[in-house]
Order: C-alpha cells, then structure tokens, then sequence
C-alpha cells in the first residue's frame, strides 16, 4: 500500500456525503422530531404547545381504539402473509422444476407480478366499486343465483377484512414469487442431482435441500413485508369511509395516526405517539426476526470479509 | 418408466390450470376497470361485460365537467415522479459508487446502517417530519415529497450489488493516468456504464413514487397541487356516485400507464426484483 493511494480512498466521504446529509436531515432528524412531538401537546392551530410527559401515550393505551388499531394490523398481516408465502412457494417450486418443465414461465410469473406495481389507491377504489350495493359483484351473484338478493359487502366487517386481506395478497404473491425463485435458481442443480441418486423423493429435496438454502431470501421477504404491512394505509383507508369502518374492523395504525393528525383539534402530538409506538414494535419485531432466524455460520463469512 | 411420464403429465395438466384460475383472478379485476371505463353507467348497470364499449370520450368529459382536472393531477404525478427518480438513482448510485471503490474508514459501518434502514419503518416519522417541513415553508410544497429521496436506502443497495458485477479498477485506472477528476471518473465512465443498473433502479424509483398515496395525503394540501392518487381518492365523492363510467375511467387512466411500462420493460423489472433480494 503506497500512501496516495490510501489518501485517495477518503474521496469516498465525498461520495457518499450527499446520502449521510440528506439521511440525517430527512431520514434521522423526522424521527427525532416525532419522538420529541410526541410528549406535547402540539396542535395544528396554536403555536403554543407544552410538555406533558407522557399523557399521550397513556391516553393512547387507556383508549381502546389504539389496541383495535393494533390488532387489527397485526390480524391483516398475518392473513395475507401466510397464504402469500404459501403460494409463491408452490409457484416457486414449479416454476423452477426441471421435472416438470412448465412452459412460458417468464410470462406467467410477469403477468402475476403485475398487480404489485399498480396504484394502491387505485386499486382499492375499484373495489369499492366493484363490491358497493350496485356494483358488478352483487350484479353478477344474484343474476347467476348465487345469492337471493344484493349483499351490502362493505357494510360488514368480516368481508371488509376478507376484502382488504384478498387485496393485499392479489398484489404481493407475485413479487414473493419472484423473489423466492431468485433464491431457488440461485441453488446448484448437483445438490438436487446428487440427492436424486440418493433416492431422495421431490418432497425430501424440498425440505432438506431447497428450504434450509433459500431461508435468507425468506427472511428477508418476513422482514420487509412486516415493516410494509405493519404500515399499511392506502387499501383499508379506501375500500371504505376512511375511518376503519365498519365497526373500525380495517382500522389499522396508519389510519389511526392520520385520524388524529386529521381531526378537528389537530392534534399531531397524539398523533406522533401513534407513530412513535407503532415505529418501536415494529422494529423490535423486524430485527428480532432477522437475528433470531439468521444462520449463526453468516457471521464467520462477514468476520473474514 | 413410461408410468412416471405419464403422471408427470397429469400434474403439469392440474398446474396448468390452477395457474390459469390465478392469471384470472390477477387479471380480472384490472380488465374490468379498464373495460368499464370505456362504458356507460347505464351500461355498467344493465350487467357485466368483458368487451370494451365506446363511452370513453363520454366518460372523459364527465369527469371534467364534475371539475376533477386528471391532467393537472398526471403533470403533477409525473414531475414529482421524474424528479424523484433522477435524485433517487443520481445519489445512490454516487453513495453505492462511493462504498464499492473506496475503502475508507467506517464504510463497513455506513453500509450496516444502510442495511438495518431498509429494515425500518422510517414513513412512520412522517408527523414529525410535516412539522419540521411546515417550519421550513416546505409543507405544501414538492420539495417535500422529493428530497428525501437523496438517501434511499433501498436504492443504495442495490446499486451496490449492480455496481460490484460492473465497476472495472483498470477503467477507473486509465481515467486517473488521463488526469480525470474522481468526480469526472464516475459522471463519465461509470454512469455510462451502469446505465441499466441505473434505468432499473430508475424504474423502481418511478412506480413508487407515481403510487405513493400517504406521504403527499398528509403534506399537500392545495387543491392544485394534488397528485393522481389524491383526486383518485376525491372520486369515492358523493359528486361522481352516480356516474360510474367517469369513475372507472379516472381509476383506468392512474393505472394504465404503469401498464405499459410494464409491458416495455418488465424484464428490468423482475430482474431487479431478484437482484435485491438474493445475496444478502
């Protein structure tokens, strides 16, 4: 190593300087403030604001509402991520079989994908339009006779969630597809080879070959779908008033957070308390899932790097 | 061996047609949207169609004459988007261009932390930062929806694994003996080189921003000033209830553009979605 050229490597901070600035003025400072907001009483309408500790977060906990919120999120997720993997591993599996050989994998696997680039709130208002009272759901149900007559869908919560967690899968399966064949075709084929001379069984190879190998694409699809779901806004707040309704059955954190930024008082220290919850459980989770499930031998291959 | 053929056969027949059924349930809420919005509402009423009808330009009109300006919220959309993709991909690239050649000190940490980020809900900061952006006089400006795509995490990534499948030390070599500037180095031998990598994360950065609802729902608040998804959202009105063809055909027009960047580039984009996502 010659001198010029280790001095050479510190143009490195220039390069990445406009990120570290930016990140701190637009990344790390909004969450600084959030915090901070969130033990006052701030409002839109008065310049004025106080300190109250933290009266917004017992509030918070002593209303029922946040804890609906939370549920409710939480209940959203885990419906459309389960039946989401569960596909995508199967699509995955068959896409990238050498067995069975499917045709046109790239244009199915493209079509599939297609709904998670389409505007959310577009999309959740269709089908607002296409379950309302008048629309071509209850048109089509009762002219074929499946139902006696039109079903107000959106009036009942259970299909609201139903509706809300069919949306969610619709447009996420095909990116976890994607994402999951990255990580299968990424697997040599003499692993498969040498387990076929074994006798291993299509199931065996699955289980002892593809999962262990594909567990960090899985993890990392876990984290970041939990952080996105964990978040999620556009479809529950379009599909019906707003407000979570009915029954705040698709009332979810983000709905909530924007009710209080919203409301008549503007209250965004309660609303920055929302935010300030829901930003620790959700980071707790993604974290802790990603060092809990991450194989223990990745450490040794970063320590050498 | 014949009998394995056989029922090998019979299997592709089943995934055939479940993946048949999928591609419907994908396909038929979209192509109803688009097909309504060249329908009548009374059409739309009298029943479901599968074949587009002539009431687009019909339909066009009402939207207008309802007072929803689709073209004033499509430039909008649009420059938001386009600035934000050039930022977006611009400053990534130099971050990732930064961390991939230079070894200085406390790149390794630089990088984790760009990791752990992506890991992160950092949308739910958004109240604080609307605060800080009205003090600025940024609340219902585009400066707030477009600068902070400077530092995008996610865009650095994968930047980075693109630039260390492209960057060639003997390129960056010969520009150095040519007394090229580091700054020169990386505007004119890198970025041309990286321009797919580049396109692809610009393609991403598009999308997302043309999309994102919740982030300009809480900073824009001029009527004029609203994005595509903002007056989509107005639709669900009392104003447009009757006219379910207008409504349709504001919904198709948010959408179809993305469609037929799709339908251009979708091999960029499903290669991206996997370079993102594999080799962590």
């Amino acid at each position: 190593m010659n001198r010029p050229k280790k001095s050479r490597f510190n143009y490195g901070y220039y390069f990445v300087a406009p990120f570290v600035v930016g990140f701190l003025l637009f990344g790390l400072y909004p969450v600084y403030n959030t915090i901070a907001l969130s033990f006052t009483d701030t409002t839109l309408m008065s310049a004025k604001s106080n300190f109250v500790g933290l009266a917004n977060f017992k509030r918070l906990f002593a209303d029922s509402v946040f804890m609906t919120a939370v549920k409710n999120t939480w209940l959203l997720w885990v419906l459309n991520f389960i039946p989401q993997l569960g596909i995508a591993m199967l699509l995955s599996v068959w896409f990238t079989s050498t067995r069975l050989k499917l045709k046109a994998v790239g244009v199915w696997r493209m079509l599939f994908y297609l709904p998670n680039l389409l505007m959310p709130a577009a999309i959740a208002a269709l089908f607002f339009s296409l379950f309302s009272f008048y629309g071509p759901v209850n048109q089509f149900m009762v002219r074929a006779g499946f139902i006696p007559e039109a079903i107000d869908y959106l009036r009942n919560p259970t299909v609201a969630r139903a509706l809300v967690v069919f949306i969610q899968w619709w447009m996420w399966f095909g990116q976890t597809t994607i994402i999951l064949m990255a990580g299968m075709t990424s697997i040599s084929v003499q692993v498969y080879e040498a387990a076929l001379v074994d006798g291993a069984t299509s199931f065996q190879m699955f289980r002892y070959i593809t999962l262990p190998l594909i567990k960090p694409v899985t993890i990392y699809i876990l984290v970041t779908s939990l952080v996105g779901g964990m978040q999620m806004f556009d479809i529950p707040m379009l599909l019906t008033d707003g407000r979570g309704s009915p029954a705040n059955s698709i009332l979810t954190n983000n709905i909530l957070m924007y009710m209080k930024f919203r409301s008549s008082k503007g209250h965004i220290g309660a609303a920055a308390s929302v935010g300030v919850l829901v930003f620790i459980m959700t980071t707790i989770c993604s974290l802790l899932i990603f060092y809990l499930l991450r194989d223990k031998d990745a450490n040794l291959e970063e320590a050498e790097d | 061996m014949k009998n394995y053929r056989v029922s090998t056969n019979i299997q592709r027949f089943f995934i055939y047609l479940f993946l048949t059924i999928l591609l419907i349930i994908v396909i038929l809420p979209i192509w109803l949207l688009i097909v309504n919005g060249t329908r009548s509402t009374v059409e739309i009423q009298n029943g479901i169609s599968l074949i587009p009808s002539k009431y687009m330009v019909t339909n066009y009109k009402i939207l207008l004459s309802k007072g929803l300006d689709l073209p004033r919220g499509f430039f909008n959309s649009f420059y938001i988007s386009a600035m934000t993709t050039v930022v977006s991909v611009y400053f990534s690239l130099m971050t990732a261009y930064g961390l991939v050649v230079y070894k200085f000190r406390g790149r390794k940490l630089l990088y984790n932390g760009i990791l752990v980020l992506v890991m992160i809900p950092m949308q739910l900061s958004i109240i604080g930062f609307y605060q800080y952006m009205s003090k600025l006089g940024l609340a219902d400006s585009y400066w707030s929806l477009i600068l902070p795509s400077i530092a995008s995490a996610g865009a650095v990534f994968f930047g980075k694994q693109y630039l260390e499948s492209v960057v060639l030390q003997d390129l960056i070599d010969a520009g150095r003996i040519d007394g090229a500037s580091e700054l020169g180095i990386f505007h004119r031998i890198m970025l041309p080189i990286a321009a797919p990598g580049a396109f692809t994360m610009g393609i991403f950065a598009f999308v997302g921003a043309w999309n994102n609802f919740f982030n300009a729902f809480i900073l824009i608040t001029s009527r004029q000033k609203y994005t595509l998804p903002m007056l989509i959202q107005t639709l669900r009105g009392d104003v447009y209830r009757p006219e379910y063809g207008a409504i349709y055909l504001g919904l198709a027009a948010s959408v179809i553009p993305i469609i037929i960047i799709y339908f251009l580039f979708s091999r960029y984009i499903v290669n991206g979605i996997s370079m993102g996502a594999v080799k962590e």
